[in-house]
């Protein structure tokens, strides 16, 4: 599709003021750390300096999380609003996170492993986002309305809560606490160790995105015209299912659910570049997500000396009131 | 060129039973029937939607069964009732769409591409708002965009389903007189369903008529006529 050269000044202007967040994200916190402290972390790493070792094995990952975070969650948010043709869709709406986050508490609550400790969390996270993908899919043959749809994802979020509040009060105290701290969200959990596996992952989703922009431009008109146009529909929605799961799977394993991200970021990405060509789209999710949630963990790390606040509370109370937002424009 | 033979359509159960019948290039029909006749069955049973229960379908000398979703996608266009516009999708770009079954797998446009779009643009009249967002537009603009799309296909079928519905009377008359010059001008099989009976005739429009579980050519030209048969009395 054609580009008119106006859209692109704002994703330039984000683009450029990036770097400055993210020196801002680092160097910012209960502990300050000078520029000199987080090159030498890079490049002549000293794990007696403090500072360094701050930076390298905390503020990098954490870092590294946020930016992956906010970028898998809106890309995955903006396939499923490209999918179900439907603003409000996201992962967290359409109950993805919550099979993820069933899955986990099983895993933490009684004690049940998959595949020994780190990688059966991701494991567990990635299947229930899966199975719920999969639930949401076939619902959709069913319910033509988008409002239902809505509804069935609220209605299975509740289902698997119930099931997760069974969980905790039948659990261990040791258990409890680490499954309630994980529910809370955090950027800090990951270890620097862990970053190659998570960026792996991460790139196949942006690949796979970027191999389907021509299904996914001619999804906006409605699968029967898309598939009338030459797009194999069932095919584009595996891919769509399967990178959905993979990033929310991904991220909700590390970071713990976090909300809205992926309903918000992707709608104002579309308002704002003003387009519907989704290979702009993927770049605008992927620059104001990450910028989005590094941002939020900013304030994060600005008020920690008196508030602990988890990311999944910044993100509800600055999400809900969006998408409240957008129920308005949508229903008016 | 559609050709049908001993042709059985429906969804499980037969509702229309065709045995021999051949649309032509260059020539445009209305296709007529009651509410529930089948009209927009018949329809998804050219574009390959809804599979055939018996017998065979010819399109363009190739049996329908032995396309794939591409090739049909470069036979046979499709434009539904309504079509509501997209937020942010402007009209270039909705026409640049219909270029799908010819561009590769990234979806990107060449220049031969592009000069397709604003040559159809020009011919249905729409080239003024290319640049506007397709949820802008009036309902008659809409749907003329929605034509242009088809015809940007560049199909030798194109199939219409109730196209007139939501438009006021200038807007069918417009309507239909680019339908009639794009099937003679580009040599094209139009088929299209309505319940405008008088401007079909009014325009001397071949009809197809869906009654009594049949589809038969009728040239009839008096609507009392028509009428008659399509209440099953004839």
């Amino acid at each position: 599709m054609k580009n008119p050269q106006r859209i692109n000044w704002l994703l330039l202007g984000v683009l450029l003021a990036f770097p400055a967040i993210v020196y801002f994200h680092l160097t910012v916190g209960q502990i300050h750390i000078s520029f000199n402290d987080l090159c030498n972390s890079i490049f002549a790493y000293n794990s007696e300096n403090t500072a360094e070792l701050l930076a390298r094995e905390f503020r990098f990952p954490r870092l590294m999380m946020a930016c992956v975070a906010g970028a898998g969650l809106s890309l995955a948010g903006m396939l499923m609003q490209t999918l179900f043709n439907n603003p409000l869709a996201g992962p967290y709406v359409l109950g993805i996170n919550s099979g993820a986050s069933l899955m986990v508490a099983v895993c933490l609550l009684t004690g049940i492993q998959f595949f020994g400790t780190n990688l059966g969390l991701i494991s567990a996270s990635l299947i229930g986002a899966f199975a719920a993908g999969m639930l949401m899919m076939s619902v959709t043959s069913f319910l033509k309305s988008q409002v239902s749809l809505l509804l069935v994802g609220l209605m299975f979020g509740s289902f698997t809560s119930a099931i997760v509040s069974f969980l905790e009060v039948s659990s261990k105290a040791e258990q409890l606490k680490s499954f309630t701290l994980w529910s809370m969200g955090s950027l800090q959990n990951v270890l620097l160790e862990q970053i190659p596996l998570i960026l792996t992952f991460f790139a196949v989703g942006i690949i796979l995105s970027a191999l389907i922009v021509k299904p996914l431009n001619l999804l906006v008109i409605g699968e029967n015209a898309a598939s009338l146009l030459g797009i194999k529909i069932k095919q584009t929605r595996i891919v769509i299912l399967f990178i959905t799961a993979l990033l929310t799977g991904l991220i909700t394993a590390f970071c713990g659910p976090i909300a809205f991200v992926g309903l918000a970021v992707p709608n104002i990405t579309r308002i704002v570049l003003k387009t519907q060509n989704h290979l702009t789209l993927i770049s605008g999710n992927l620059l104001f997500g990450s910028t989005f949630l590094v941002l939020c963990d900013i304030l994060i790390q600005i008020i920690e000396n008196s508030i602990q606040l988890p990311i999944n509370v910044l993100t509800s109370l600055i999400g809900a009131p969006f998408v409240i937002f957008i129920l308005i424009r949508q229903l008016k | 060129m559609i050709h049908f033979e001993n042709v059985e359509i429906g969804y499980k159960k037969p509702l229309i039973k065709v045995e021999n019948l051949t649309l032509e290039l260059g020539v445009i029909y209305a296709l007529v029937g009651r509410n529930g006749s089948g009209k927009s069955t018949l329809l998804r049973s050219i574009n390959g939607q809804i599979s055939l229960l018996k017998g065979d379908l010819k399109i363009n000398h190739f049996s329908i069964k032995t396309l794939n979703t591409k090739e049909k996608s470069r036979t046979v266009a499709f434009v539904e009732s309504k079509f509501d516009g997209v937020p942010f999708l402007t009209v270039e770009n909705y026409l640049a769409l219909g270029r799908a079954p010819y561009t590769n797998p990234l979806g990107r446009l060449n220049t031969s591409d592009w000069e397709v779009v604003k040559r159809v643009a020009n011919e249905i009249g729409i080239a003024n708002f290319l640049k506007k967002e397709t949820v802008s537009l009036s309902d008659g603009e809409r749907q003329l965009c929605a034509i242009a799309r088809a015809i940007v296909q560049e199909t030798n079928i194109i199939l219409l389903d109730e196209p007139s519905a939501f438009l006021d009377y200038a807007n069918k008359q417009l309507l239909i007189d680019k339908l009639i010059q794009i099937a003679e001008e580009k040599q094209k099989c139009i088929l299209f369903s309505t319940h405008d009976l008088d401007l079909c005739i009014e325009n001397k429009i071949e009809f197809l008529t869906l009654s009594n579980n049949s589809l038969t050519k009728t040239s009839c030209q008096s609507k009392k006529d028509l009428i008659a048969i399509l209440e099953g009395k004839i």
